[in-house]
């Protein structure tokens, strides 16, 4: 107990300057094990620190005290203490100690799904991920927890604020995988399909020597947004994703490879009559929502196909070449694309005739000009990246002894002054 | 001797004489500076333009060689205006001036245009020289105040006018001895249009071998050092008139009723279908240039790709080039 007071003291007098914030932190490194010994006596210690003060210090005591595995009751106030720890902790201390403050979110997180109330830890999560990340375009393990409380929470809104920001730097890959797959569900949920679309190609593609369970399930989940959106789903990934999901993801989603099939055909009693006979599996995957989706999906890419044969046409050979309903149910889904500017079109009431207009975008304003000036902007920066990327990349010297060698072998049409075999 | 003239007269000079009078120059300096072999026989071809044929075996670490000939024009009044020039035959070391050549070609230059006189002569070099006075007093049989036009060759890019200068010569009396020296006098420049076409297409002229690309890239940025000019002239306005109406700068109404009519002249087309013309142009230039950055965009991204999978992917295919897809 001693040992602790004598901390207790330490933390409080050398928690001023970054020297001292240094110096106190070789000493709690020291002290670790100790403290972890009396986790279950620290937490009136806790009361002597001031969270915005000596944030060091009390990461340390926290991570302590969470460490081991907490009961309801516990956990309802240790909720109220990390609470009160994230909202006021200064960020470059916490910084110092990184792997403990991501070990203490993850408690919260779980102490949250414990107690059932995630909606209590969304903004506090979103404060702490602000405070640690170095910037915007950095992606640390915090993201994933953040949106699978987001998610639990049903709080999108919140979630789609961070997923709007570009990532450049991450952590962990299983920080990306989880973050892309998180990400792309809450953009589900709000039905912003094109991002969704995004974020799990992004999972799909992303680099791994083996094929993991969260690309499976990101891929599953893609094939049917593709659907969704665009109708079409192209069944060979492209040449930057890794060769182990080229090969492998194909054989272990088969059965939504098979609804692609009968979603192309258009017809919709097929697409029905599958789906129903593979409902257990859909279920399984936990996608059985998205299915119906997929389902509601093929009426608006059969009216869009109509688009590109006919110039007008009545609403009731609409509703008949896609095997809806009635003339009303016809009407009101065409009502609903023209608002969700999928086509364009009139409709005539008075006869019940639909004329297809053209994109009626001129590319004439001054609004356009903006914007394809702001895209071209985003564009230079993003390319400069790209530029420093490749410079890194031929520099590494993985690449030169492989890339060198190969070349050495076969390109004798192209000789160049590469060095037959490169030392490195 | 440089002081400015006071003879009042104003000189109106033409493009077309100082392109002729580059031209001369640059012929004879090119045509000296061939190799020691070749200046020998071609110094006997070139031997009534180059000066300095005696150092043949020489190239360029030779004083440059000036150039001679006459300028002719109109005088009307007080206003002088220079035509065109041609060249002469002058030796300045024997001081000998090919009188016959310069008869015949005044007689050629007088059928064409009979109302052009002889109005003086020029020459080459950074400064006025004593020994120009010698040539100068050879002419004044033909005129009697000629005048001498000078080019600076040499290529400054500090500068900003044109190296070109005129001067009188005036009859002065230093220590006791009047004496003939040469003061300096200003002059517009005055163009035709077709000058003005020729003039053009001189200063777009650009090394030739360029590719495509250094092409475009030489004719945007003499758009662009143009534009930028123009946007420093229109500053400097807009300076002067804020500094006018804060009072600092007393009010002159002659040049407000030139600004007022220079921007009277503008816009020069506003119509509708201009503006509708003008946006959509802009809008696919905009456009080409997206399309060209992402074009560069992509194939920088495939190549970054193609590193990538080399390094890292184990089972990376072997022998042969990746297509590009």
């Amino acid at each position: 107990m001693n040992s602790m007071e004598g901390l207790v003291t330490q933390i409080q007098g050398l928690s001023s300057t970054a020297s001292d914030v240094l110096m106190l932190q070789n000493l709690l490194k020291q002290a670790n094990d100790s403290l972890h010994a009396e986790s279950t006596r620290l937490l009136p210690f806790l009361d002597q620190l001031d969270p915005s003060k000596h944030s060091l210090g009390y990461l340390y005591f926290l991570e302590a005290c969470t460490a081991g595995p907490i009961t309801k009751e516990q956990a309802s106030s240790y909720v109220l203490i990390i609470a009160r720890f994230l909202s006021s902790c200064v960020s470059e201390q916490i910084r110092l100690a990184s792997h403990k403050f991501i070990s203490v979110c993850k408690r919260f997180k779980d102490q949250l799904v414990l107690l059932g109330e995630p909606l209590r830890g969304v903004a506090l999560m979103l404060t702490a991920i602000r405070k640690f990340q170095s910037s915007t375009e950095h992606l640390t393990a915090l993201h994933p927890e953040f949106l699978l409380l987001c998610l639990l929470a049903k709080s999108y809104k919140t979630g789609h604020s961070v997923l709007e920001e570009d990532i450049f730097e991450v952590d962990q890959p299983k920080d990306l995988f989880l973050y892309c797959y998180y990400g792309g569900m809450i953009c589900i949920g709000q039905k912003h399909f094109q991002k969704a679309l995004e974020l799990l190609h992004n999972v799909v593609t992303a680099p791994m020597f083996a094929v993991n369970a969260i690309a499976v399930e990101a891929y599953k989940k893609y094939i049917l947004v593709s659907l969704i959106l665009h109708g079409q789903f192209s069944t060979s990934l492209p040449k930057y994703s890794s060769s182990a999901a080229q090969r492998n993801l194909r054989s272990l989603c088969q059965l939504y490879f098979d609804m692609e099939n009968s979603y192309s055909n258009g017809k919709i009693g097929d697409l029905e009559t599958y789906v129903q006979s593979n409902k257990e599996r859909f279920e399984h995957d936990n996608n059985l929502g998205l299915v119906k989706q997929v389902v509601s999906s093929l009426y608006k890419q059969n009216i869009q196909r109509l688009t590109q044969t006919y110039l007008t046409l009545s609403l009731q050979d609409i509703a008949n070449t896609v095997q809806l309903g009635s003339v009303r149910e016809a009407e009101m889904h065409v009502l609903q694309m023209i608002q969700d500017v999928e086509i364009y079109a009139t409709i005539n009431q008075k006869d019940g005739m639909v004329r297809f207009l053209e994109d009626p975008e001129q590319y004439k304003t001054i609004e356009m000009i903006e914007r394809i000036d702001s895209s071209i902007q985003r564009l230079m920066i993003l390319s400069k990246k790209i530029t420093l990327t490749d410079e890194l990349m031929s520099c590494d010297p993985s690449y030169l002894s492989k890339g060198c060698r190969e070349r050495q072998k076969f390109d004798f049409d192209d000789y160049d002054s590469v060095p037959q075999r490169f030392n490195v | 001797m440089a002081s400015s003239s006071s003879s009042g007269l104003t000189f109106k000079l033409h493009p077309l004489v100082i392109v002729n009078i580059s031209d001369h120059y640059t012929r004879v300096k090119s045509q000296l500076s061939l190799p020691p072999s070749l200046t020998s026989t071609s110094s006997a071809a070139t031997s009534n333009n180059n000066n300095n044929n005696s150092n043949g075996g020489e190239n360029n670490q030779n004083p440059p060689p000036r150039v001679y000939g006459c300028v002719i024009g109109v005088q009307r009044g007080r206003t002088v205006e220079i035509f065109n020039s041609f060249e002469l035959i002058y030796d300045p070391s024997t001081r000998s001036l090919d009188r016959s050549f310069l008869e015949k070609k005044q007689e050629l230059y007088k059928k064409v245009f009979p109302h052009f006189y002889v109005l003086g002569w020029y020459s080459t070099g950074s400064d006025a020289q004593e020994s120009d006075m010698h040539f100068h007093k050879a002419l004044m049989d033909i005129n009697e105040s000629p005048l001498y036009v000078l080019l600076n060759p040499a290529i400054n890019p500090a500068q900003k006018d044109l190296p070109v200068t005129i001067y009188e010569s005036e009859l002065h009396v230093i220590d006791g001895v009047p004496q003939l020296i040469f003061v300096r006098s200003s002059y517009l420049i005055e163009t035709v249009e077709a000058e003005r076409i020729s003039v053009d297409h001189v200063a777009h002229l650009k090394p030739s071998g360029g590719s495509a690309a250094t092409q475009l890239a030489a004719q945007l940025t003499g758009i662009h050092s143009a534009i930028k000019m123009l946007n420093s002239r229109i500053r400097v306005l807009h300076q002067y008139l804020v500094g006018m109406q804060k009072g600092d700068i007393p009010c002159e109404s002659s040049v407000l009723r030139q600004v007022s009519s220079l921007l009277r002249r503008l816009p020069a087309i506003e119509s509708e279908k201009f503006q509708d013309d003008f946006l959509m142009e802009y809008n696919d230039t905009l456009l080409i240039t997206y399309l060209a950055m992402f074009t560069n965009c992509s194939s920088t991204m495939n190549e970054l790709v193609d590193k990538f999978n080399t390094t890292y992917d184990r089972h990376s295919r072997r022998g042969g080039r990746t297509a590009f897809i």
